[in-house]
């Protein structure tokens, strides 16, 4: 049976709000998920941390213990869907013509990012529940409701954190190809500051600076959300910190983003 | 009396009015105080030179851009005022355009029948890609079909919503002969149905052919307007036509004689 609203061939209409962007929301998660590469990067990535980083006697425990690296793994499951995944996607279809040929359309031109956004955002909540599973066996994590909750409040800001940086990224440069290398730079320095440096490794400053970076900032909160360190001042920098990262990536990627490569 | 939601009648007005349109990149001057008009049911041909001005008069006409001057009305509607209800009396077909390369067929028609204000089912949208010939593609990624089936669709999905005016940026172009005549039916269609269609094209045969009116733009200016016919009427005795000319006059002969096209070769 016909679902269509109106005739065809009645007079043109502005789309309905929730029409133009559930048709949107809909197209993205079923291109998200037949797009291979994003799949890879969005769950095979942070699951195949998961077991690495564990692997080894009593290695897991010398990391943090299950509880963080359950953490470590959604924080670079985030990364790389934030700074890799959504940037090159929006770049591809940006240098592609598909974002001028929607504009062309009678719906509000906000949707079309926007509807990008909430569809990487509930993938990585997905993606977050399965590792949060996945570790919650291997490591025998027992967590009550509440932690969950508090890696599920967690995971939603870390995303929009990674998201934000990739947002600006995509912004600022033009090209797929270069919103690719600059995403995967950016992602393993700030892959390495936050995770090598939080180790003391590389000196004292760059352990403090590391606090501050977007994965020192959600590997600590991350940390005290499945309980295996106390919520402390680190984890209020780590807020503090994410809540900057957010404004000001989020702000310089609306600003210059641009619907073309001309 | 309109319904809510929608835009407008089609009254008697023209579809589409340009007046005084002026497009500028930074110092230059794309578009120059070009004015047209465009009637109910006409096929309206937007020539020019490479760099002539017709992708940014299109552009302004879409609301992709904002002009630095002048007025663009689609069907009475303000497209800088209100670039949504013009939009939605537009069907567009951009010339360096694609699709979402993981969506098959069907999925894009039902996305794009959402964002005109239609809920397409995967049924409809099959009986719409059958209409089209591309039934058998329904379930193909628009990169994996033909380049005459790309351009069936990218017009089908611009007629998705019947509106009264439909831009076509050169729709023929890199087509074969058997494509290109398929696509004229489909673009036939569209005006048989009362709509009215403003394309570009490179083919001065294929503008002599089927567009009522031309006209012809360079360097951001209008140099010449009306039909095939008169055109050649008109500009037969111009010597730099005379000059393009092989034989009788045509409207290539025209073209290139009023927009100095072989001096640019």
């Amino acid at each position: 049976m016909s679902e269509t609203t109106r005739p065809m061939g009645a007079q043109a209409v502005k789309p309905p709000l929730g029409l133009a962007l559930g048709s949107l929301l809909r197209a993205d998660a079923t291109a998200l998920m037949r797009s291979g590469r994003t799949l890879l990067i969005t769950l095979v990535l942070p699951i195949a941390i998961l077991f690495i980083t564990g692997s080894g006697r009593g290695r897991g425990a010398a990391l943090g213990g299950g509880g963080f690296l359950v953490g470590l793994s959604i924080t670079y499951g985030l990364m790389a869907a934030g700074l890799i995944g959504y940037p090159i996607m929006m770049a591809r279809d940006r240098e592609t013509g598909v974002f001028q040929r929607m504009r062309v359309t009678p719906a509000p031109a906000w949707t079309i990012p926007v509807s990008r956004l909430v569809v990487q955002l509930a993938t990585s909540l997905a993606v977050s529940v399965v590792v949060m599973i996945v570790g919650g066996i291997k490591y025998h994590l027992t967590m009550s409701p509440g932690r969950w909750l508090a890696v599920v409040g967690v995971t939603v800001l870390g995303a929009a954190v990674c998201l934000a940086i990739g947002q600006a990224v995509v912004g600022l440069a033009t090209t797929s190809g270069e919103v690719s290398a600059a995403g995967r730079v950016l992602f393993a320095v700030l892959i390495i500051l936050g995770l090598v440096g939080s180790t003391g490794v590389l000196g004292g400053t760059l352990r403090a600076v590391a606090g501050w970076t977007p994965v020192g900032a959600l590997t600590n909160m991350f940390a005290a959300a499945t309980g295996s360190t106390p919520w402390g001042t680190d984890q209020w920098y780590g807020l503090i910190a994410s809540a900057i990262y957010i404004a000001v990536c989020g702000t310089i990627g609306v600003r210059w983003f641009r619907w073309t490569v001309r | 009396m309109v319904a809510a939601g929608e835009v407008g009648p089609m009254a008697t007005t023209p579809v589409l009015e340009v007046e005084g349109l002026v497009v500028r990149y930074g110092t230059r001057t794309a578009v120059d105080g070009l004015s047209l008009s465009v009637r109910q049911g006409e096929i309206f041909g937007l020539l020019g030179p490479n760099g002539a001005g017709k992708t940014s008069t299109l552009s302004a006409i879409e609301g992709l851009l904002t002009p630095s001057e002048g007025t663009v009305h689609v069907v009475g509607r303000d497209a800088a005022a209100d670039p949504r209800a013009a939009r939605a009396l537009l069907g567009v077909q951009l010339q360096a355009s694609s699709f979402q390369a993981e969506l098959t067929l069907t999925d894009l028609l039902r996305l794009y029948g959402g964002l005109y204000g239609l809920r397409v089912s995967p049924a409809e949208a099959g009986d719409r890609l059958h209409g089209a010939g591309l039934g058998d593609e329904a379930a193909k990624r628009f990169k994996q079909t033909s380049g005459g089936q790309q351009q069936r669709f990218s017009l089908l999905v611009a007629m998705l919503h019947d509106p009264p005016l439909l831009l076509l940026d050169e729709p023929t172009a890199g087509l074969d002969p058997a494509a290109r005549r398929q696509l004229w039916r489909q673009i036939e269609k569209a005006r048989g149905g009362g709509g009215s269609i403003v394309l570009t094209t490179h083919s001065m045969e294929e503008a002599a052919a089927v567009c009522d009116r031309v006209a012809i733009v360079d360097h951001g200016v209008l140099v010449a307007l009306g039909t095939p016919e008169e055109l050649i009427d008109q500009h037969q005795d111009d010597p730099r036509v005379r000059a393009a000319a092989h034989g009788g006059v045509t409207l290539e002969d025209v073209f290139i004689g009023l927009t100095g096209g072989e001096d640019d070769v």
